[in-house]
């Protein structure tokens, strides 16, 4: 019995380090995020209202994982009318479609970062994304930041033209903490 | 007439600009719709002075112009001016990281009604014809 003690030891000194591993890479989201969005002129403003699991390591991002959700509600234009505007079903139907998801399927390592390629599903169509980002280890835990451009038309949201640009350039910044 | 209605208009313009920081102050303790890095104190009233000045400019030049009729115009122009400037704050784009842009119309709309309202009250007290 004695001889196994150290082994079984072992084994679960391991397995417990094991799950701290995998508890290292969850990150919450924390709050002084932005999504923010432009699309040419005077066109622009945020979703407030982000949530999600994001499961990241710098040294195996292919393992990440991000599952994030937002509220189409939550826009914010910086003018009433336009919010009221953006939320109705000539734009998002955020009656209808009320979020917009984005589910990861693969993080690779780039030359200047990292890119995640998912799911976009929005105004209720689903296409693949790959949004370019980077990772930087804060005080507080990390900051995720991407940009990338969108083509609204493939979404079907608006109608194609007019003063809002066709590709509209989104603006990530997520802070984390563990 | 210059200095009377010039009067007239900084001190209905500083009445207005009392009036809108108060009406501010109201419209915050009800909707808890913080506005204040917008349409802060020192720009309600700034801004409430400027119409005041303004009017009382416009005041004197159609005295002048057309005599008799003059106060007349000037009422329906200073009543269609307050009103033609609803345009801007709903017009407005307020920094995204206010989120209720929605009730800044509903604060800043009726203080362009006040200069127009110090005027047409306090006028009698400093032009008598």
């Amino acid at each position: 019995m004695k001889k196994l003690l150290y082994p079984l030891l072992a084994v679960l000194v391991l397995a417990g380090s094991a799950f701290t591993f995998i508890a290292a890479a969850d990150w919450k989201i924390a709050t002084g995020y932005s999504i923010g969005f432009s699309g040419g002129g005077d066109v622009g403003g945020a979703f407030k209202d982000f949530a999600g699991t994001v499961v990241f390591d710098e040294a195996n991002p292919g393992a990440g994982k991000f599952n994030v959700t937002i509220q189409v509600a939550s826009i914010n234009t910086g003018n009433g009318l336009q919010n009221k505007h953006a939320r109705s079903d000539e734009w998002f139907d955020a009656a209808k479609y009320p979020t917009i998801k984005y589910t990861s399927q693969k993080i690779v390592k780039t030359g200047s970062g990292y890119q995640v390629t998912g799911d976009l599903e929005m105004h209720g169509i689903k296409k693949p994304v790959a949004i370019p980002f980077t990772f930087k280890k804060t005080a507080a835990g990390g900051m995720f930041a991407g940009a990338f451009t969108v083509n609204r038309n493939d979404f079907k949201i608006g109608k194609p033209g007019g003063d809002v640009d066709d590709n509209i350039k989104v603006e990530i910044s997520v802070p984390v903490t563990k | 007439m210059f200095r009377k209605a010039l009067l007239l208009g900084i001190v209905s313009g500083l009445l207005a600009g009392v009036a809108g920081v108060v009406y501010a102050r109201v419209y915050y303790s009800i909707n808890e719709a913080d506005f204040s890095r917008v349409a802060g104190m020192v720009r309600i009233i700034a801004g409430s002075l400027v119409g005041g000045v303004l009017a009382a400019i416009g005041f004197w030049l159609l005295n002048r112009w057309l005599k008799d009729k003059g106060e007349i115009v000037f009422n329906l122009l200073f009543s269609l001016l307050s009103f033609a400037s609803l345009l801007a704050p709903i017009a407005e784009r307020l920094p995204r990281d206010i989120d209720t842009p929605e009730l800044f119309p509903g604060m800043v709309i009726p203080m362009h009604f006040f200069p127009a309202l110090a005027w047409f009250t306090l006028k009698p007290l400093f032009i008598r014809k």
